[in-house]
């Protein structure tokens, strides 16, 4: 036999390509080693302050610190600011500051920058406290370099949990002063106080943080370097945790979950923090601005349409409740238990559709006979807008609602459009959106209902619903401060809401968080998760 | 190889380019609502969309606005991407040399094999090894590229641990130099070998055509019967069957990318594809406006190289 | 045509084209369920009343598949009428007319082989909306460079031809005598490429489905695929059988194509242009 060709070229090839395993296992990494953490989407950018896009909050809120912390329990602690006093029956607080903080530049950090922070950036731009702030903050004092004071214009209760990284991350004045804090090229190459200070950014691939050497919390963090990387397909982040490529995953799907938590080389924890919020529960918004949409018989009949057991079943794989009431039952003092909600029941959205005007006249689509503000024949069809993330909630929406006669067209679009296109162009039907409740109904349920709240701020009261009975109940719970009282008040609020259904509540959506068991140390119920993780080479 | 052809050949890139921009803006043009909803991605705001309006002279008669359009793209303006804030061109050529390097390993790797496996094929024609050889390019080739990646992440990868399922390096080691060359060669493995399975057949094809034709002509026999020893005779075979394999490279660099992007979004691979897949999801026109004419361009410029090239190669070309 | 089935190839190709056609046509009968609907438990392996198990949200894998099949080749015979007859027509006129026409003609035919199918589509899919009709027309108006070549190919050795002078000089009309004379004879070598051309419309609407531009109203065997991305390790079905129906279709129209090239040119060896 004569040969033509050695195929020694393609055997090099291949022996190269089996050398780096071996070559990769005799380096030990010092101290802590280099933490692998797999993101779903390019965040675009690492600004928190300026969003509360999760992709963003998942990659950068190591790089930054709040004026406090959350512990497990939802409870504050001491983060920029050291100490703090609650005065005037709630309507002012004072914060004294650590002394020894610096920016990663090693710029001091003092009061202004706190200021400049809320006023110029959080108060504009970060939705939820923007929402819930902005029209109760009377002003913001720094009467030395050390000292912060809140001055409201009502006693305001919730503010000490929303001083975290994820709802008020304090960016330094130095940097951002006198640009436009959504186009400065910080947001690329971000300076923090944070346990880790940034390194690279590559684009659709990854980000690198390193261990900030003088960072205020003594001892920490134990880990020298965090990789955020890139994995848009959940099945391949999976596979690249088992693959022993990365350390962490943000969330892990359903149906993973019992085999990882039987495997010795993984730890699973679930939580209800989300990297853009907290509590959050999965709405159906409608858009009462559109005819089709306005009678409360077509909304109440899409309620009953909608089999929610079948979400939980299908895309949650039982990880989740069924949301019985408007706000979740995370926040168990404000959550109304009892309420009437929509049950799932098919004949009784068919009879509403019926009462409407909208007729079954053999074909699938049920059409307008007599509807206000819509032509006669026109066909009970309807968009429906949601993250690529959420695909399986259009598809049930397309299913279920299919079945009692309307059509749904499912538009998935991504965060960076599916905002404007909701909440400043107004362009949909209904949607889904994960609207978080945050740790008090004041930062994050009030923006879905209070009609101030209707755009072009994303992810505000995307159904441009009115009404001035909950703006007034909304406004007075605000300024409440004993919770027995405010919990009435919400109480009031849930039940109108259920009778006007602006909104449909799917599911509560905990999370379960799944690492390496070689490392430890994650605190999963903040975005400063890996400040104190470490992990074994 | 004579100036002349030269001229002519490259005279042919002119309806090339010309149709690939025609076919664009009458997209644009065709697409329901303003055609600046195409041009900026459909979103944006009211300056961003006067600043798009005057950039490509929308308030000018069609055909004016075809020659801007063009003279855009020819100057290496692929337009601006409202999501990301920056231009098409510059998003492209962050993502690009990351597609280009799984792209021309799996052009080697499955040229290489082609013409081995083709080769062997020819030598046996019409007996197991042939009909095999000619199976498996087949089936290599009718194999989606996305669903051989799946195949590959869960047996080869995680099934044996050896080769990674994401990325072009190790996350874990900031690796320099050589060892940094390891580490992405190691991470290529995988999709260039599914990307390269997928472009076998035809190379394989080509060349055991041109080598059973060759084997069969005067020049061979002559050899033959000169004495030759039969491994130089294949040899003599091969060098004529090669050439079709370099002239059809202009037409597989089309499919290389498609197949590439597809690849791409298995291994999480950071290239084309991720942004490919994340301007569908955001609508950023813009952006796969540019992506089509960076492609198209690309198969515009290889094409004429290789075909130039095979005027070189082969001094017996004349242009019909 | 009862000689490609004497060739292994041809039979296998043969067979399994005329059986996925099959499929695909009864698809609404043979699939035991609405492709859409929740009908099991979900992520079931395969068993006696899901065959091939069911997805994520319950449905059923096979009958997904078989509707994901009818889709496929909907889009591949819509793809291939328009290329045809276009092919059929470019290709003539050149062959015929010659000269400046001829030269016209071909550098539109290059002008168009280069574009970039699956781009163009996703450009198209992305403005106009999802839709299976764009997707046959935008890849129908760019697959018939190929199918054109070999008609040109064939009349200009048919112009020069008796037969055809004579068919003239009777008073035949130019378009009667391609569709008497030109086509039958171009047929052979045109049906392998048309058989080439659907099997790569195959996998590119696969593609487009696979990145999210099926139709969402169609079951397609690409959105399957991508669907069981997110389960490969629970449901290893999801991702296996979608993907096998898509190398099988191509597979068989392969083969095909090469028993009709092996027929149409008995002398060469198969070859043929897998793009």
């Amino acid at each position: 036999m004569t040969r033509l060709l050695r195929p020694t070229a393609l055997l090099n090839l291949a022996l190269l390509l089996v050398i780096p395993t071996t070559v990769g296992a005799q380096t030990a990494p010092a101290r802590g080693g280099t933490l692998v953490v797999a993101i779903s989407a390019d965040p675009g950018h690492l600004n928190p302050a300026i969003t509360t896009s999760g992709a963003t909050h998942a990659a950068a809120e190591l790089l930054y610190n709040g004026l406090l912390g959350r512990d497990e329990r939802g409870e504050p602690t001491p983060e920029l600011a050291e100490s703090w006093t609650i005065e005037q029956n709630g309507a002012a607080y004072h914060f004294r500051l650590r002394p020894d903080v610096r920016w990663h530049d090693g710029t001091p950090f003092t009061s202004a920058d706190v200021k400049f922070t809320f006023e110029e950036v959080l108060l504009k731009l970060h939705a939820r406290t923007r929402a819930s702030m902005s029209g109760v903050l009377a002003g913001i004092d720094t009467p030395d370099i050390r000292t912060v004071v809140f001055r409201f214009k009502q006693p305001y209760a919730p503010l000490l949990l929303q001083l975290d990284a994820t709802e008020a991350p304090i960016i330094p004045r130095h940097v951002y002063q006198g640009s436009d804090p959504q186009t400065n090229p910080a947001n690329l190459q971000p300076v923090g106080t944070g346990p880790f200070r940034f390194v690279s950014y590559r684009k659709g691939a990854e980000i690198r943080l390193a261990r900030n050497p003088t960072y205020f919390k003594p001892g920490l963090p134990h880990l020298d370097a965090i990789v955020m990387r890139v994995i848009p397909a959940a099945g391949t982040q999976v596979l690249a945790l088992e693959n022993g490529e990365v350390d962490f995953l943000w969330a892990v799907p359903g149906p993973d979950q019992s085999r990882l938590r039987t495997d010795a080389r993984f730890r699973l924890a679930q939580t209800s923090y989300h990297p853009g919020g907290s509590n959050c529960i999965m709405t159906v918004g409608f858009n009462l601005q559109r005819p089709l949409l306005t009678d409360v018989r077509v909304r109440r009949a899409i309620g009953h349409a909608l089999d929610r057991e079948a979400f939980l079943r299908q895309v949650l794989f039982g990880e989740g409740r069924v949301a019985a009431a408007p706000i979740s039952s995370e926040l168990a003092w404000a959550h109304a238990a009892g309420l009437a909600m929509p049950a799932f029941d098919r004949a009784e959205a068919e009879r509403l559709l019926d009462a409407a005007g909208w007729k079954k006249e053999g074909e699938a689509t049920r059409v307008a006979r007599g509807v206000a503000g819509v032509a006669d024949g026109a066909r009970l069809a309807i968009d429906f807008l949601h993250f690529p993330a959420f695909s399986k909630y259009g598809e049930l929406m397309r299913q279920h609602l299919g079945a009692v006669g309307i059509d749904v067209t499912p538009r998935p679009l991504e965060p960076a459009v599916f905002a404007p296109t909701v909440f400043k162009d107004r362009s949909f039907d209904t949607n889904v959106i994960s609207y978080c409740n945050g740790p008090d109904p004041e930062i994050g349920v009030r923006r879905m209902y209070h009609s101030s709240q209707i755009g072009p701020a994303p992810f505000t009261n995307a159904a441009a619903y009115r009404n001035d009975r909950v703006d007034a109940l909304f406004d007075q719970a605000g300024r409440t401060v004993e919770r027995d009282r405010r919990s009435a008040l919400y109480r009031q609020i849930q039940e109108i809401v259920v009778q006007d259904l602006p909104y449909f509540w799917l599911v509560e959506t905990p999370t379960t968080r799944a690492w390496a068991a070689r490392c430890d140390g994650f605190r999963p119920w903040t975005g400063l998760f890996a400040e104190a993780a470490s992990c074994k080479p | 190889m004579s100036p002349r052809y030269l001229l002519r050949r490259l005279a042919h890139v002119v309806p090339a380019v010309a149709g690939i921009l025609v076919v664009a803006f009458v997209v644009i043009q065709a697409a329901p609502g303003d055609p600046v909803l195409a041009l900026a991605g459909q979103h944006g705001d009211a300056a961003y969309h006067a600043f798009i309006r005057q950039k490509f002279g929308l308030d000018r008669p069609v055909l004016e606005q075809l020659l801007v359009y063009a003279g855009n793209v020819i100057r290496g303006d692929l337009g601006h991407s409202w999501v990301h804030g920056r231009p098409v061109a510059s998003l492209v050529a962050e993502r690009l040399p990351a597609t280009l390097l799984l792209m021309t390993t799996a052009l080697v790797l499955s040229s290489l094999a082609g013409v081995l496996l083709g080769v062997a094929a020819a030598r046996r024609a019409d007996r197991p090894t042939d009909l095999g050889v000619r199976l498996a390019a087949l089936v290599g080739y009718a194999t989606p590229s996305f669903w051989l990646a799946q195949l590959a992440a869960l047996t080869l990868a995680l099934g044996t641990g050896l080769f990674p399922v994401q990325g072009i390096s190790d996350a874990r080691r900031a690796w320099t130099g050589w060892r940094h060359a390891l580490d992405v060669l190691h991470h290529l493995a995988l999709p260039a070998l599914v990307l390269a399975a997928n472009e076998l057949a035809l190379t394989a094809r080509l060349v055991r055509a041109g080598v059973v034709d060759a084997l069969g002509a005067e020049y061979i026999r002559t050899a033959r019967a000169k004495g030759l020893p039969e491994r130089a005779v294949v040899r003599h075979a091969l060098r004529n069957a090669l050439l079709p394999v370099v002239t059809v490279i202009g037409g597989r660099v089309g499919m290389l990318f498609t197949g590439a992007v597809l690849v791409e979004t298995v291994f999480a691979w950071p290239g084309l594809g991720q942004l490919l897949l994340s301007s569908v999801q955001t609508r950023d026109t813009p952006v796969l406006l540019g992506l089509f004419l960076l492609v198209s361009g690309a198969v515009v410029v290889t094409n004429l190289l290789t075909d130039v090239a095979y005027a070189w190669l082969d001094p017996r070309i004349r242009y019909e | 045509m009862s000689e490609i089935l004497r060739t292994p190839a041809g039979l296998a190709g043969g067979a399994l084209t005329v059986a996925l056609l099959l499929l695909a046509a009864l698809a609404p009968v043979l699939a035991p369920a609405d492709p859409f609907a929740s009908v099991g438990a979900p992520l079931m392996p395969p068993s006696w009343s899901h065959a091939l198990g069911t997805d994520d949200l319950g449905r059923d894998v096979y009958s997904a598949i078989l509707h994901g099949t009818r889709t496929s080749l909907v889009v591949a015979l819509g793809v291939v009428a328009i290329a045809a007859t276009l092919g059929v027509f470019v290709g003539a006129v050149a062959g015929f007319r010659g000269g400046s026409v001829d030269e016209l003609l071909m550098r539109g035919t290059e002008a168009v082989q280069i574009m970039p199918r699956f781009f163009l589509a996703v450009i198209v899919v992305a403005l106009f909306g999802p839709g299976l009709d764009r997707v046959v027309l935008v890849l129908g108006l760019t697959t018939w460079p190929a199918i054109a070549r070999v008609v040109r190919a064939e009349t200009l050795s048919l112009a020069r031809r008796e037969f055809v002078d004579a068919a003239h000089a009777l008073g035949a009309t130019t378009g009667r005598v391609v569709v008497r004379h030109v086509l039958p004879n171009a047929l052979p070598t045109a049906l392998v490429v048309i058989s080439l051309n659907a099997a790569s419309v195959i996998l590119l609407e696969a593609g487009l489905g696979f990145i999210g531009l099926g139709d969402p109203r169609a079951m397609s065997l690409g959105y399957l695929a991508s669907n069981a991305q997110r389960f490969l390790r629970v449901a290893w079905w999801m991702a296996v059988f979608p993907g096998a129906a898509i190398a099988l279709a191509v597979l068989a129209l392969n083969l095909l194509g090469d028993a009709l090239g092996d027929l149409a040119n008995p002398r060469r060896p198969s070859r043929g242009r897998p793009a």
